[in-house]
C-alpha cells in the first residue's frame, strides 16, 4: 500500500486504544493541525482510521459579568445593603437601600428580579424586607463567575465547572457569561489500519516543490506531484495601493479631460486678493475674519498687479458697469495682499482667468482643478480642516443657466448620479448661482453635491474677462464618501488613517 | 447661512392665506429658497435661506415674499411716510470709529407677545448680518412715550442727541438691570456689556444717545431701561448708529418695512449732522430719513434672454419681474432695455445681473431644459501632476502603501518627535543644512495645538502614520508623494511649496537596504542618477543616514530611523526611510 508521507505519517501517529487529538499527533508529526485533519478525512476515506469529534462549550466572563464578579452581584449588593439597614427586622423603605448599594440605571430591575427569586427576601409596596437566614456563599451563581473569573482569559470547559447546568443558562440568559463552542477531532486506528501498517505501507516518492534541477534533469517527467489542498486558505499578499481618494480623483481628472477641460496648478498659500478680493467677497465679510481662515504668519506679498488691485478696489467700492453698485464696506490693498491658506481653488481660476498664471485666455476655454483647499471648520466625520476641492469652469461667449446645466448633468452623471436638481442660491461671486442636488445611488436620499453659477460681472470684468465664465465647485471627499461607502472621512484622509481601511477599501473605477 | 423663525399662524395671517396648511406653508417657502430646519419648542418654524435677501429676515418680510409668489401683490411696494417731527442731532463729540445715525419714529402700532417678539428678533439678525455683530450697525428701538425732546427754543421740533461722552460720566439704567451705571460700568458689570465691550472698549469717548431726561441709549452696547419697549408701546422711536451711512439707513429700510406691514405708520426725522462732526459726504449732514427711495437700473433683453437661455416677450419679462416685487417699463425697437425700479429693502441687488436671476426665479429655473454647450475645447493634465502621479504609480509598484497626509500639522510633529530643531534646514531651498529643518510657515492664531504650521517635510507624518497603526499587521511599507512649505522671502507669496517624494519600510527586517533598494528602484525609473554619500541627521542612526543625491544634487536624505524616534512614536520594529523632492524626477 502506497500513501502520501503526511498520510503515513499520520498513520504511525494514530494509536487503536487511544483516541489521540489532531493537536497531539500534529504536535508528534510536526504537520500543521490542518494538515493532520485533511490527512486524516483522506484515510477515514480508506477506513484506516475513524475521526471523531466532540464540541465541548467553553465559558467566559462578559464584561458585565466581570465587573459583578468585583462588586458582587446587584441582588446580593442588595441584600447586604438592606441587612445593613436592618430590613431583616421590619421592612424599610427602598429608595434608601437602592442608594446605600450603590445600585444605578438597568441595575435596579436586575437587582429587583433576582433578589426575589433567590429567596433574599421580598419586596411589598415600596418597602423591603430581607431574609435573615440567606447564605450568601451558598449562591452558585456568584460561585460559578467566581470561578470563571479564576481562570481568566481562555475561558473554562463548562463540565469543568461543577453547577448545575441550569445555572448555567440562568447566568447566560443574564449575560454574564458568553458560551462559545470548540470542536476537538479525535483519530482511532481501525483494524484495517493495524492491518494495513502490519503488512507495512510505504510512502509514496512524491514532488513537493517543483524545482529548477527536476526541470533541468528531466526528472519532472517521472515524478508523481504531491497534492495540494487546492480549497485552503493562503495568507493574503500584500502590495501597494494607491490612495482611495486618489482614486477618486484620478477618476474626475479623467471625467474632465474627457470632457475638454485642462488642469489648473497653482499654490495652497495666497494672497487673500486671489483668495477672496477676486470673488467679490467685501473684506468685512464673515468668512473672511480670523475665525474662518487659516493666515499665514508671513509677509504680505507685493506680487500682484497695481493696475489689476485698482480694478478689483474699484469693483467693491464702486461697482461694475454703469449699473453697477459697489459694497458699503472697506476695502484695503493692504488686506488683500496677505496670505493666507486658500478656502477654495477658485483662487487658480481666478489666477488663470486674470492671465497672470500664462497667457491671456481667449473664449471658449475650460478648465479645472481638484486640489486641497483649507477650512476652519469642526473635525467631525464629515468635516476636515483639509479637503479636496473640485473646481471647474467654462469661458465662452453668451454662456446661458442651460449651457450650465447640460455641463453638470453630463459631469454627474460619469458617477451614476442623474437627475440632478437646480436650486437657486447665493453667493457673492456668482449669479444667478445654484446649489446642486442629486440622488445618492444607494440610498436614494436627495444630497448636496455641489454649488455652481455664473460670475458675477464684478468678478470677470476687472479681471479683464468679457465673456461669460460659468464655475461649479465640490468637495472630492463627498464624491469619494458615496463611491467607497466611507462613513467616517477621517479613515480616509490623514495621519488618524486606519491602515487596515486603505488596503481593503474597494477599488472603484 | 441665517435662520428666520417663524410662527405659522402669524404667516398665515400676514399673506391673508388661512387656508394654508403647514405642509403647504414649507413647500411653497422652499420654493422661494427658505428650507424648513425644524421647530423650535413653542412651536416656532425655523428656515435658512442664503443670505441675500435680508428683508427675510422676519415673519413680516417672508410673507411679502409668500404674497408676490401667490400672485396677491405685484410690483414695488412702498410705505407711506408723514413729514418729519422729531431730529436726531449728531454733535462733534461723536467718535468717529462710529459716526454716523439714522432713525424713524413709528406711530399707531399695536404689538401683542408675537409682533413684540418678531421684532425683537429682526433687531438681532440684522445684527447678525448686515451689522456684522453690532460692529457696523446697531438698533435700539425706544418707547417713544417715555423719550422726552427738549424743543431748543419755542415752537421748534423736539429732538435727541447723539453724542460721544466720557465712560465715566454719566450714567442711567440699562435693560435688565436695577442700578444705575456710568457706560465704562456697563462694560465690566453687566452682561451685555461685557459681551459688546470689544466694540467701544477703546474709544476715548463712549457713543450715547440723549434727550431732555438724560442719556438713554448706549450704543451699540445697551438701550436703556426707561424708554423699554413692551406690548403697551404705541409709538417708537427707532435709531441706529454705525461705521456706514448707507448699511444703517437699508437696516432702518427693513425694519420699517416690517412695522409698516403691521399697520404701523412711518413718520420721518431728520438728521442734522453739526458742523465738525463726521457726515456721510455722499448725502451731505441734513438727512431725512428713513430713506425709502426707489433705486433704478437698466438690463437689456438680450442679456437676459443669452443669460437664461430662453426667448421672451417684453411682457413676459415684465410680468416676471412684477411677480418678484419690481417695476418695470420698457422701449421698444432695435435693442429692447427694462428700467427697473428695485424696492428700497432689496440690499442685494448691486448690478443689472440680480435682475436677470430675479426674471430667472420668477420663470421658474425648474422650467429650463439642460443643454450641453457647443464648445469646442482640448483637455488634458498639468505637467506636475502627471510626474506625481507616475511617481506615485511606481512607489505602489514597490509595494508601498499610498498615503494622504494633512499639510498642517505643529511643530511638535514636525520637529520636537522627530529631533529635528527647527531653522537648521534649508534643503528644499539651498540645498544645505538638515533636510526637513526648514523656517516653518506658522498659522496666526491657531486654535488647535495640532495645526499650528505647514509641514516642511513628509516624514514625520509618515510616521505618525504608523505611529497609529501600530495594531495592524505587519509590514507596514507606506510612502507618500505630497505637500510641503517652509518660509522663502524671495518667494511670490512669501512661502515656498514644493512636493516631496517620502517612503517608509517598518517590518522586523527593516533595514537602510531595503529603503534604498526601492529609492534606487525608483530613480532607475526615471533614469534618474543616484548617489547616497554620508551624512548626519539627527532623525537616524549614525553612521546610516546618507544624503540623496540625485544627478549630482542634493535633493533629501535617507536612513534608518533612530531607536529614539522610533520609541517616542511607540514602534517597537525598525523604520527605513527616505525623502526627498519630486522635481528631482522631473
Amino acid at each position: 500500500m502506497r500513501l502520501t508521507e503526511r498520510q503515513l505519517a499520520v498513520l504511525e501517529a494514530a494509536s487503536a486504544t487511544d483516541e489521540r487529538t489532531v493537536a497531539e499527533i500534529g504536535e508528534e508529526t510536526g504537520l500543521k493541525p490542518e494538515t493532520v485533519a485533511g490527512a486524516a478525512f483522506d484515510l477515514a476515506d480508506e477506513s484506516l482510521v475513524e475521526v471523531a469529534s466532540v464540541t465541548d462549550e467553553m465559558l467566559e466572563l462578559t464584561d458585565e459579568g466581570r465587573t459583578y464578579v468585583d462588586e458582587g452581584l446587584p441582588e446580593t449588593r442588595l441584600y447586604r445593603a438592606g441587612l445593613d439597614a436592618g430590613a431583616d427586622g421590619d421592612p424599610v423603605p427602598m429608595g434608601a437601600v437602592i442608594g446605600d448599594a450603590d445600585l444605578d440605571g438597568p441595575e435596579v430591575d436586575i437587582a429587583l428580579a433576582n433578589f426575589a427569586r433567590k429567596g433574599f427576601g421580598s419586596v411589598d409596596g415600596g418597602e423591603l424586607s430581607v431574609a435573615a437566614d440567606a447564605d450568601l456563599d451558598a449562591d452558585p451563581e456568584a460561585t460559578a463567575l467566581a470561578a470563571l473569573d479564576g481562570v481568566g482569559g481562555a475561558g473554562l470547559d463548562a463540565d469543568d465547572l461543577n453547577v448545575e447546568a441550569s445555572v448555567i443558562d440562568r447566568l447566560d440568559s443574564r449575560g454574564l457569561l458568553a458560551v462559545a463552542e470548540s470542536v476537538t477531532r479525535t483519530v482511532t486506528l481501525t483494524d484495517d489500519g493495524v492491518d494495513a501498517l502490519m503488512t507495512g505501507v510505504e510512502a509514496s516518492e512524491t514532488v513537493g516543490a517543483l524545482t529548477p534541477e527536476l526541470l533541468a534533469s528531466g526528472e519532472w517527467r517521472d515524478a508523481e506531484f504531491a497534492e495540494y489542498n487546492v480549497e485552503a486558505e493562503a495568507e493574503t499578499a500584500r502590495g501597494g495601493r494607491k490612495h482611495v481618494l486618489r482614486r477618486t480623483a484620478d477618476r474626475v481628472k479623467d471625467v474632465l479631460v474627457g470632457m475638454g477641460f485642462r488642469e489648473m496648478e497653482g499654490p495652497h498659500a495666497d494672497a487673500d486678493f486671489w483668495i477672496n478680493d477676486c470673488l467679490f467677497m467685501p473684506q468685512d465679510h464673515p468668512a473672511r475674519t480670523h475665525w474662518d481662515r487659516f493666515a499665514l504668519d508671513v509677509d504680505p506679498t507685493d506680487e500682484i498687479p497695481d493696475e489689476l488691485i485698482g480694478r478689483v478696489e474699484s469693483a467693491h467700492r464702486e461697482g461694475w458697469g454703469e449699473d453697477g453698485d459697489g459694497y458699503h464696506a472697506p476695502w484695503s490693498a493692504e488686506f488683500a495682499r496677505e496670505v493666507a491658506l486658500r478656502g477654495h481653488t477658485t483662487s487658480l481660476s481666478m489666477r488663470y482667468l486674470s492671465g497672470v498664471a500664462g497667457a491671456e485666455l481667449e473664449p471658449p476655454q475650460r478648465y479645472f482643478s481638484v486640489e486641497k483647499v483649507y477650512r476652519n471648520d469642526t473635525l467631525d466625520p464629515t468635516h476636515l480642516l483639509e479637503f479636496f476641492q473640485i473646481e471647474g469652469w467654462v469661458m465662452a461667449e453668451d454662456l446661458s443657466v442651460r449651457d450650465l446645466m447640460g455641463t453638470f448633468e453630463e459631469f454627474y452623471r460619469q458617477f451614476g448620479i442623474t437627475d440632478i436638481r437646480f436650486k437657486p442660491h447665493y453667493n457673492p461671486y456668482t449669479e444667478p448661482s445654484f446649489e446642486l442636488f442629486g440622488e445618492h445611488p444607494e440610498t436614494g436620499e436627495e444630497i448636496e453635491i455641489g454649488n455652481s453659477g455664473v460670475f458675477r460681472e464684478e468678478v470677470t470684468g476687472p479681471l479683464g474677462v468679457d465673456c461669460d465664465v460659468m464655475a461649479w465647485g465640490l468637495a472630492l471627499e463627498r464624491l469619494a464618501m458615496l463611491t467607497t461607502g466611507a462613513e467616517d472621512i477621517r479613515d480616509l484622509h490623514g495621519t488618524l488613517a486606519d491602515i487596515d481601511f486603505l488596503r481593503n477599501a474597494e477599488v472603484s473605477y | 447661512m441665517p435662520v428666520v423663525d417663524v410662527d405659522p399662524e402669524e404667516l398665515r395671517e400676514l399673506t391673508g392665506h388661512e387656508d394654508k396648511d403647514d405642509e403647504e406653508l414649507k413647500s411653497d417657502l422652499f420654493g422661494l429658497g427658505l428650507e424648513f430646519e425644524g421647530e423650535t419648542d413653542d412651536g416656532m418654524f425655523q428656515f435658512e435661506f442664503a443670505p441675500d435677501r435680508l428683508d427675510r429676515l422676519s415673519v413680516e418680510g417672508v410673507a411679502r415674499s409668500l404674497r408676490y409668489h401667490y400672485g396677491d401683490a405685484r410690483g414695488v411696494y412702498v410705505p407711506n411716510t408723514n413729514d418729519p417731527k422729531w431730529t436726531i442731532e449728531v454733535e462733534e463729540s461723536v467718535p468717529d470709529e462710529r459716526p454716523y445715525v439714522t432713525g424713524a419714529v413709528v406711530r399707531g402700532l399695536d404689538l401683542d407677545e408675537a409682533a413684540l417678539e418678531s421684532l425683537i428678533q429682526l433687531q438681532e439678525k440684522l445684527h447678525a448680518t448686515m451689522g456684522r455683530g453690532r460692529a457696523k450697525g446697531a438698533i435700539g428701538i425706544h418707547d417713544l412715550a417715555m423719550v422726552k425732546g427738549a424743543p431748543l427754543q419755542e415752537g421748534a421740533e423736539p429732538s435727541i442727541t447723539y453724542r460721544g461722552v466720557d465712560p465715566d460720566g454719566d450714567a442711567f439704567v440699562p435693560l435688565d438691570s436695577d442700578d444705575e451705571l456710568t457706560p465704562a460700568e456697563v462694560l465690566t458689570e453687566h452682561g451685555t456689556g461685557e459681551t459688546y465691550a470689544g466694540l467701544v472698549a477703546d474709544l476715548d469717548r463712549y457713543p450715547t444717545i440723549y434727550d431732555e431726561l438724560g442719556l438713554f441709549s448706549f450704543p451699540p452696547v445697551i438701550n436703556g431701561k426707561r424708554t423699554e419697549v413692551t406690548t403697551g408701546s404705541r409709538e417708537l422711536f427707532v435709531e441706529l448708529t454705525g461705521t456706514d451711512q448707507w448699511t444703517i439707513d437699508r437696516m432702518c429700510t427693513i425694519i420699517c418695512y416690517a412695522l409698516s406691514a403691521r399697520g404701523a405708520t412711518i413718520e420721518e426725522v431728520e438728521v442734522n449732522y453739526a458742523d465738525g462732526a463726521t457726515h456721510p459726504d455722499e448725502y451731505g449732514s441734513e438727512l431725512v430719513r428713513p430713506n425709502l427711495d426707489t433705486d433704478e437700473k437698466t438690463v437689456s433683453h438680450d442679456r437676459i434672454e443669452t443669460l437664461l437661455g430662453v426667448e421672451f416677450e417684453p411682457e413676459e419679462v415684465v410680468d416676471c419681474f412684477e411677480r418678484g416685487g419690481l417695476d418695470a417699463t420698457y422701449t421698444l425697437g432695435e435693442d429692447v432695455r427694462y428700467e427697473v425700479s428695485i424696492p428700497p429693502y432689496r440690499v442685494d441687488v448691486l448690478h443689472p445681473l440680480d435682475l436677470v436671476d430675479d426674471v430667472g426665479r420668477a420663470y421658474g429655473f425648474d422650467d429650463l431644459k439642460p443643454r450641453y454647450p457647443d464648445v469646442g475645447t482640448v483637455g488634458g493634465r498639468h505637467e506636475r501632476s502627471r510626474l506625481e502621479d507616475a511617481v506615485r504609480t511606481g512607489l505602489v509598484g514597490l509595494g508601498f502603501e499610498d498615503l494622504l497626509n494633512f499639510h498642517m500639522t505643529s511643530g511638535t510633529e514636525n520637529y520636537d518627535r522627530m529631533r529635528v530643531e527647527p531653522g537648521t534646514g534649508g534643503a528644499a531651498v539651498d540645498g544645505a543644512g538638515v533636510f526637513g529643518g526648514g523656517d516653518p510657515v506658522k498659522i496666526t492664531e491657531p486654535y488647535s495645538e495640532e495645526y499650528t504650521q505647514l509641514r516642511t517635510w513628509a516624514l514625520p507624518s509618515l510616521v505618525m502614520l504608523l505611529e497609529r497603526n501600530t495594531h495592524n499587521a505587519y509590514p507596514q511599507d507606506v510612502a507618500e508623494v505630497g505637500f510641503v512649505a517652509e518660509r522663502d522671502d524671495d518667494a511670490d507669496t512669501n512661502v515656498a511649496e514644493s512636493r516631496h517624494v517620502a517612503g517608509a519600510v517598518a517590518r522586523r527586517d527593516a533595514s537602510y537596504e531595503a529603503a534604498k533598494g526601492r529609492l534606487q528602484a525608483l530613480c532607475d525609473d526615471f533614469d534618474a542618477d543616484l548617489e547616497t554619500p554620508r551624512t548626519e541627521h539627527p532623525s537616524f542612526i549614525e553612521g546610516r543616514a546618507a544624503d540623496v543625491v540625485v544627478d549630482g544634487e542634493r535633493v533629501g536624505v535617507i536612513g534608518e530611523l533612530h531607536p529614539a524616534v522610533l520609541v517616542e512614536h511607540d514602534l517597537e520594529v525598525p523604520v527605513a526611510t527616505f525623502e526627498f523632492a519630486l522635481d528631482a524626477l522631473r
